[in-house]
């Protein structure tokens, strides 16, 4: 038997598998309802079978088995042994499968956690069985990663070189999870629903995965933009682009939820809400893969696609949405307890938090789909400026920062306000001092800068004070650890974002080798061209000096790599991390010309905008042990 | 009695604000997001339209065989793109992308300075050298030109 039939039974006995426990929905309802089947076993063969079929794609593709379409289309004998791994998903049929290995994985580790409520546990899993079932009914029929391949050759068309590229090949499957996570989510609250099970014992079920989805989502955002810091060359991180906002859409439902969570854990209140932030939040998600996959987007991360794809996941989402919607039609009524919420009390700023972060979601929807509605309707292209989503997003931030201050300060029920606004005023008059100092020093500040800087440095202290207060037998696992940090970082990146883009520079120069190129206190000196050999592609790399007087600091060396195959031509930019600012230089050379094209930037605060990332991730991960400990 | 009333009228005040506040929301954004839209044309298209000096729009289509220039002193590089039909002078002052070529689909952000020329401020680069934007793909078709491969 060939690896490619192997994969076939696989997936097969996977879809046959998941078509038996999903049925479970419906047949207890059924005159079948006496027969038993036997969920764990089935669950596990279902994980099992994906992950093998997964680890044989792998190997098809470490071996460079060009006997299939597939591994032809996306690999290349001598590509690195990394990326010949990373190929297997690096394209639409890999992907695919690694989301239904990670929707069963996610399933089988359910399975496992010690929830006793065995009713509520199937119907969990019937539910994550049927959109298995679905995902790999659609491998199947469209896009089969183990078709074997019509003409024989003995050499793979290679992977695109820009996503040759190490953080490329972790950076999908990071995000995959995090999209993933999510439909345990959405499992968790159909099956809650069917079993009248949306309480506070459920919420604290929940709260973990939510969680997970979350750091990985914000992981996956975080790496998707670094990697295009660095990669293209642009000297951006965020471009406003719509598959950026695909990823943000779902992280902004995301973060709602999980603070939505809290409040139902606490106060058994809001049960609707969490349940339609659930369905909102996943399918946000497959709103973001359909738009990355179906192609029907204009963007700078377009990729081969194919508009048949787009729609099996519309008709999916559809399905999901019918089915979610249905039950929660059916058991609305007897959802919400008792719902009466102070104005001044910490769920009261969670829930203010949670209506600013959908409007923000408003905003990034509006400015993604109207482009896609006003070319379906008036076959009109256009695409919406960054300047949308900025001044759209600023008095919303404005007042979200606000909130996250005062909130996390406020008690539970009921609280005074005098005591929420004393507990922070020395803190905000002391950041509104430090910032003022600034923009005497800067004058290039705005007022609205000066606000947003004043209140996110505010946000930052007093999250500091929060942690160490809350937190007097220094745990590294505690949840208001984990708030404290999350906090912070999201301080953090507002703040050094607006210093980034207010105090970046960058210059464009037409330079010859010996010129001294000169950017505000910066002189650098062209030194040299070289011709270096790369493992699959050729490169031209000049080597630029950072002077001091005479004396050199620092050496960049750009690139400009031509690979063969395909046929591509990329620049390597050649950034130097320096504590407050980066230099970053990226080249290019113009057909017949003697001279080199030359970019350099100095973006200031770049570090703190990675380090508030991994501080937002290090608050989930600290949180996310709590509550694990919590449910055993 | 009296005192239903006033929850009721308190609630109803409550409703209304909340509504009031979400339209203007709702209208400050529409008003924002219509103030920020750029408008992609094919050359053929740009020909058809009044030309508003102050609008950011996009230009579509193939980089013309041999337009492609650059001038030393003044530091501007030149081309042409066209949809087979009419044809852009495009003139960029900045790095042009790796991807760059003639015979090769092109996006081009700038100014238009009349029917027949703009000026880039951004010329955008895809992934892939095979890729072809979406708007130069319906240009071409919209002419008849396109040929799949």
């Amino acid at each position: 038997m060939s690896l490619g039939n192997l994969g076939n039974i696989l997936m097969l006995t996977c879809l046959l598998a998941s078509l038996i426990q999903a049925l479970y929905l419906i047949y207890p309802h059924t005159s079948f309802g006496k027969i038993n089947i036997n969920y764990r076993v089935l669950t596990r063969i279902i994980f099992i079978t994906c992950l093998a079929s997964f680890l044989l794609l792998i190997y098809l593709f470490l071996e460079s088995n060009f006997n299939y379409q597939l591994v032809v289309n996306n690999s290349h004998s001598e590509k690195p042994l990394i990326y010949k791994i990373a190929g297997a998903w690096g394209n639409h049929e890999g992907s695919l499968l690694l989301w239904i290995l990670v929707l069963s994985f996610f399933n089988f580790v359910f399975l496992e956690t010690k929830i006793k409520n065995t009713e509520f546990k199937k119907y969990v899993i019937s539910f994550q069985s049927l959109m298995i079932f679905g995902f790999t009914l659609f491998l199947l029929l469209t896009s089969n990663p183990f078709l074997a391949t019509e003409n024989i050759t003995n050499e793979g068309l290679g992977l695109n070189p820009i996503l040759q590229d190490l953080l490329l090949a972790i950076h999908p499957p990071i995000l995959y999870v995090g999209y993933v996570g999510y439909s345990i989510v959405l499992s968790f609250a159909v099956g809650g629903m069917i079993t009248n099970k949306i309480d506070q014992e459920w919420a604290r079920w929940l709260h973990p995965w939510v969680i997970v989805s979350w750091i990985f989502l914000t992981a996956g955002i975080g790496l998707g933009s670094f990697w295009a810091y660095y990669e293209l060359g642009w000297g951006g991180y965020w471009f406003w682009d719509p598959v950026e906002n695909a990823s943000l859409m779902p992280w902004l439902a995301g973060t709602a939820l999980f603070h939505c969570v809290i409040i139902l854990e606490k106060k058994n209140i809001l049960q609707s809400w969490v349940i339609l932030l659930s369905i909102l939040t996943f399918s946000l998600s497959l709103i973001g893969t359909f738009l990355v996959r179906s192609g029907i987007l204009n963007s700078v991360h377009t990729f081969a696609s194919d508009p048949s794809r787009g729609l099996f996941i519309l008709v999916f989402l559809a399905i999901i949405l019918i089915i979610s919607f249905t039950l929660y039609a059916i058991k609305a009524p007897t959802l919400d307890k008792k719902s009466k919420i102070n104005i001044v009390s910490k769920e009261a700023g969670i829930l203010a938090n949670n209506w600013l972060l959908l409007s923000s979601l408003f905003v990034v929807f509006l400015g993604t789909l109207y482009p896609l509605a006003v070319d379906l309707f008036l076959q009109k292209s256009i695409s919406v400026g960054p300047n949308y989503y900025v001044l759209s997003l600023m008095p919303i931030l404005l007042l979200l920062l606000l909130i996250m201050i005062v909130g996390p300060v406020s008690k539970w029920q009921n609280d005074k306000l005098t005591n929420i606004l004393f507990s922070i005023s020395k803190l905000f008059i002391l950041s509104l001092a430090i910032i003022f100092a600034f923009s005497i020093y800067f004058s290039e500040l705005k007022l609205t800068q000066i606000t947003l800087l004043t209140l996110c440095l505010t946000l930052m202290l007093v999250s500091i004070k929060n942690g160490i207060r809350t937190n007097r037998n220094y745990s590294i696992i505690s949840p208001s650890l984990g708030k404290s940090l999350a906090h912070i970082g999201f301080g953090l990146l507002i703040l050094s974002v607006i210093a980034n883009t207010t105090f970046a520079t960058e210059k464009i120069f037409q330079a010859q080798v010996d010129d001294l190129l000169v950017i505000d206190n910066y002189k650098f000196k062209f030194d040299k061209v070289n011709q270096t050999k790369g493992k699959n592609f050729n490169a031209v790399t000049a080597t630029f000096s950072l002077l001091d007087n005479k004396t050199v600091i620092e050496t960049f060396k750009p690139e400009i790599r031509i690979y063969s195959n395909p046929p591509t031509v990329t620049s390597e930019t050649s950034i130097v991390r320096k504590f407050l600012a980066d230099i970053y230089i990226v080249m290019n050379i113009p057909e017949n010309a003697d001279f080199v094209n030359v970019r350099i930037h100095i973006k200031p605060m770049m570090s703190f905008i990675w380090l508030s990332i991994i501080l937002m991730v290090l608050g989930g991960i600290s949180s996310i042990f709590f509550r694990i400990k919590l449910i055993k | 009695m009296q005192k239903m009333n006033i929850k009721v009228k308190k609630r109803l005040i409550t409703i209304l604000l909340s509504m009031l506040i979400l339209v203007i929301a709702t209208l400050l954004i529409t008003f924002n997001l219509r103030d920020n839209i750029i408008y992609f044309y094919s050359p053929t298209e740009l020909q058809e339209i009044i030309i508003d000096k102050k609008n950011i729009i996009r230009v579509g289509g193939l980089v013309k065989d041999g337009s492609y220039k650059y001038s030393e002193e003044t530091k501007i590089y030149n081309f042409v793109i066209t949809d087979l039909k009419n044809e852009i002078n495009v003139s960029f002052v900045g790095i042009i992308p790796n991807l760059f070529a003639e015979n090769k689909g092109v996006v081009v952000e700038g100014v238009a300075k009349d029917s027949s020329s703009i000026t880039a401020l951004k010329v955008l680069a895809k992934h892939d050298e095979n890729y072809m934007p979406p708007e130069v793909i319906d240009a071409l078709k919209k002419n008849g030109k396109w040929q799949s491969e």
